[in-house]
């Protein structure tokens, strides 16, 4: 019976190393008990909101300048930043000591979640985005925090991946009070249902019109204009301007084209301009296994067609094929598109000389160096904080999150209820200003009140572009405003029922 | 009698699931391990490696491997036991997957679904894959080897493209479309009879859904476990190993290839649309990409590492390969907070882990210059290396390395 005094041995052994690598505090605890809610009074509502100034003001405050920083003593935070704009973000009508919070959000601070995509499909792109929402927060917590509160970000990965992204919101959901950032699509989607049971708003790095739809994308808010109004404002642009009379219509199957296709074709129908081609849904879009499929089809058409201008609802990698197929096969008319379709990147092709010459951008933040109000503490807060990226749009996009959550944070604040639901309450509510580097944003309302109508119009010049890093300084990502934030006639007077495109399901 | 691991006295004893007691204890165990592991309870939460698996996030990633796991068992039947090379396996998950929205999920404008129930939806899913397995089948019997899987790589670009033409089934391309949840509903009443995705209460316990969706699932890899080994030391099973060994031998034996080779596609087919279904009703709402040439890579990854023609490798692969990201994630944590530490220790990992311009493997920071990677390209390197690895030296994969420390343990301390 040697083998049963061996397993007993064995089993005793392996008790003695359960037993020593066995945790005393009782484990799983982090299953979200949320952290314990102060219940403040909301008492001294009343006094006026001391101007909050900076980058991501609330434009709902009265305009007193009576500064009612450090109302309640909290000393400790509304005057750490030597910057006095922002300094005062503490100063609210409530004290900082007394607003009601409770998941995510502590005496000291406030927990701010990312999805992003650090890993997958867009990550070169994400990574940059996220990076710039980082030196955001940083310029944040230096001018004194949001409610004397520090942001904490919570960055997880999520490889652009469905399962993988609810991984990581199950991770997270019970530690932050937002979600700054959720990229993609179907990700977002797959969320967004449990952000209504969880009461957690997210800001996506995605843009659907499904969103809109208040069963579905109840607590997803999304930024800017839609592709539908940005192409009616696109169009309308280049006939009054470039004298357009004839266009020729092309974009990607699904959701992103079709909302593009569909603005575009419903200008053109409003301004009188002849379709000669509509190939909305023709253009192949490249996949991990196709990454440059054949579009000889649709640059055919286009040649055939010879309109005046190609508005395209595609993405930069197959605007150049078929920008350059037909180019060649002797097409000389304009280009434009809705804003994923063009790259400043493109530049660094052979096709930078057609580009130039033949496409006019269209856009629905402003560009890296645009001069708007606020870009000099973006280009300036940028260099200082990761001098060694590279010139890119893309850091805007981060920053105007930043803006955003911040906006929403505190207005949150504001109103002395920092709670899950105060926050969705602000989010609500809140008006967000971005100084310049987007069209002012607001979900309060309906939204044919609230939808963003403006774009921009923009020119690619290559003489400007200068690939450097943000250190080296003197790089141009090679746009030239036209014209912006502009709202055309047709996009002013557009009634907002639903997304211009009905998607399936 | 406690009975001997070689030593079989009947030919039931030897082709019994477990042989000696030994092994049904540690099994019962393991078992029991499985079934508590969602809960926090005092002794399962003390054991390394296994308390933290319960918590929210962690559940998850081991729910995605219960549910791969089924489709692994059915990929381990086709390949692993029947020697087809099949390269399709993501597409019969596919076919499953929409059969089971299709059946079960509620119609939307522009999107077909009937609403009905689990009962129906489930094995309906596994119904339908199966039979598009067994249409593919014949295709096996005339090509052989690597030509079966270039064949079957078709499979997931044809599936990709009927998604894009059908968005009536797969929804919006952008989003998908959202899957029946798992609840059991006799009929389509407003409230199910027993909800699995939904928290609630259960005999004397509060139980998330998470918790509920857990054990269903494990439920179903238990039962497809019990089914594949049944398979494989049956008639069928040893039919199947004698094609792979050698097709023409075989069927000099009297062993009819056509039909065992319809009867592994089918099954395993069946196992892919159950666990292609299951899994879709898990995450919610998927986009038709999800289907693609890549997860099939990952499941013939799967049951090279685990150990190809075995269930215990099957399932092993599939814990390794749904898990390694994120723990690799988790290491390049732990090893940023060693390298912080200072002391010796913290000097080695300093060395290791890179936070942009200093050397290092690992790379810390979401950008990456130079040589570091970041832990999550990382997984991906590590992965193809150790399938290469274990075909050239360890062609059991995990489940070799596990019968190794079985026998080294079997003579302990007298292994020589």
């Amino acid at each position: 019976m040697t083998k049963k005094r061996r397993i007993i041995a064995a089993l005793t052994c392996l008790g003695l190393i359960a037993a020593a690598c066995g945790d005393d505090e009782p484990a799983g605890s982090d299953t979200g008990a949320p952290s314990d809610t102060t219940t403040g009074d909301t008492a001294g509502t009343g006094t006026t909101t001391g101007e909050t100034g900076g980058p991501a003001s609330t434009t709902g405050d009265t305009g007193s300048d009576t500064t009612t920083a450090d109302t309640g003593g909290d000393t400790t935070t509304a005057d750490t930043g030597g910057d006095t704009t922002t300094a005062e973000t503490g100063g609210s009508s409530v004290d900082p000591a007394d607003i009601e919070f409770d998941v995510g959000i502590d005496e000291e601070t406030i927990r701010v979640g990312m999805l992003a995509d650090l890993s997958g499909a867009f990550a070169p792109l994400v990574t940059e985005i996220t990076e710039a929402q980082r030196v955001y927060w940083d310029k944040v917590n230096a001018d004194g925090g949001i409610a004397g509160r520090q942001i904490e970000l919570v960055v997880e990965d999520n490889a652009y991946d469905v399962p993988t992204h609810l991984e990581k919101y199950e991770a997270i959901r019970d530690d932050v009070a937002i979600i700054s950032q959720s990229t993609g699509s179907p990700h977002t989607s797959a969320i967004a249902q449990n952000l209504v049971d969880d009461d957690l708003i997210a800001i996506p790095l995605s843009w659907y019109s499904g969103w809109a739809d208040a069963d579905f994308g109840q607590n997803v808010f999304e930024t800017y204009t839609s592709y539908c109004i940005e192409s009616m404002n696109g169009l309308e642009w280049l006939n009054k301007n470039r004298d357009v009379q004839t266009v020729a219509i092309i974009s990607f199957p699904g959701e992103y084209g079709g909302d593009g296709s569909t603005g575009a074709r419903m200008a053109a129908e409003a301004l009188g301009l002849e379709v000669v081609y509509d190939g909305a849904d023709q253009v192949v879009p490249p996949t991990a296994e196709n990454a440059n499929p054949d579009q000889s089809a649709v640059i055919s058409q286009i040649v055939e067609a010879d309109p005046d201008l190609v508005w395209a609802s595609i993405n930069p990698a197959t605007l150049g094929s078929i920008m350059s197929g037909a180019i060649g096969q002797g097409f000389e008319g304009l280009w434009s598109g809705n804003s994923p379709t063009y790259s400043f990147k493109l530049l660094g092709t052979e096709l930078a000389p057609l580009l130039d010459q033949y496409y006019i951008a269209s856009t629905y933040i402003v560009t890296w160096d645009t001069d708007v109000p606020g870009m000099e503490e973006v280009v300036t807060a940028m260099t200082e904080g990761k001098p060694d990226l590279p010139v890119s749009d893309v850091y805007i996009l981060g920053w105007t999150e930043g803006q955003v959550t911040q906006a929403i944070l505190e207005r949150a604040a504001e109103s002395g209820d920092m709670t899950r639901a105060g926050i969705v309450a602000a989010a609500n509510e809140v008006e967000v200003s971005f100084n310049g580097l987007a069209p002012d944003q607001t979900w309060a309302g309906e939204p044919n009140d609230f939808v963003v109508r403006e774009s921009y119009i923009y020119d690619v010049v290559l003489d400007q572009y200068q690939e450097a890093s943000l250190g080296e300084g003197g790089g141009s990502t090679g746009w030239e405003l036209l014209e912006g934030p502009y709202t055309s006639d047709l996009a002013a007077d557009y009634q907002y029922e639903g997304p211009c495109f009905e998607p399936t399901g | 009698m406690w009975g001997r691991p070689n030593l079989h006295t009947s030919y039931r004893s030897e082709t019994s699931l477990l042989p000696t007691w030994t092994q049904r204890v540690a099994m019962g165990i393991f078992v029991a391990v499985m079934v508590l592991l969602p809960f926090n309870l005092p002794v399962i939460n003390q054991l390394p490696f296994v308390r933290f698996l319960g918590d929210q996030d962690w559940l998850r990633i081991v729910t995605q491997a219960v549910i791969f796991g089924i489709a692994a068992l059915g990929i381990n039947l086709l390949t692993g036991v029947a020697g087809q090379v099949s390269l399709g396996h993501a597409f019969f998950m596919g076919v499953g997957a929409y059969s089971a929205v299709y059946l079960g999920g509620s119609p939307g404008s522009g999107t077909w679904g009937h609403e009905l129930p689990i009962w129906i939806w489930l094995p309906g899913a596994g119904l339908c894959a199966a039979l598009v397995g067994m249409i593919v089948a014949p295709a096996a019997v005339r090509v052989r080897g690597l030509y079966l899987g270039i064949a079957t790589v078709g499979l997931v670009f044809i599936g990709i493209h009927l998604s894009r033409i059908f968005p009536e089934i797969s929804g919006p391309s952008e989003t998908g479309r959202s899957w029946p949840s798992l609840d059991l509903r006799l009929w389509k009443e407003e409230t199910p009879l027993v909800s699995f995705s939904d928290d609630g209460h259960w005999l004397w316990f509060d139980i998330s859904g998470a918790q509920k969706t857990y054990l269903v699932c494990l439920l179903l890899l238990a039962l497809t476990v019990l089914v594949s080994k049944n398979i494989i030391r049956s008639r069928t099973g040893r039919a199947l190993q004698a094609i792979r060994d050698r097709d023409i031998a075989a069927e000099v034996m009297g062993v009819p290839e056509t039909k065992y080779k319809l009867i592994a596609f089918g099954v395993s087919s069946f196992l892919a649309g159950i666990a292609g279904a299951l899994f879709a009703s898990f995450i919610g709402r998927l986009p038709p990409e999800t289907w693609d040439l890549l997860l099939s890579v990952e499941f013939i990854a799967i049951i090279l590492i685990g150990g190809a023609g075995t269930v215990a490798g099957a399932l092993m692969g599939t814990f390794f390969v749904v898990m390694m990201p994120r723990f690799m994630e988790e290491l390049a944590g732990w090893m940023s907070e060693q390298s912080e530490s200072g002391g010796p220790a913290g000097k080695f990992w300093d060395g290791v882990v890179s936070r942009g311009d200093d050397f290092g493997v690992v790379a810390t920071t979401d950008i990456a210059r130079g040589f570091a990677l970041p832990a999550s390209s990382l997984d991906a390197l590590i992965y193809g290396a150790l399938v290469i690895v274990f075909l050239l030296f360890e062609p059991l994969g995990l489940y070799g390395i596990w019968l190794k420390i079985r026998n080294y343990w079997k003579g302990w301390p007298f292994t020589y």
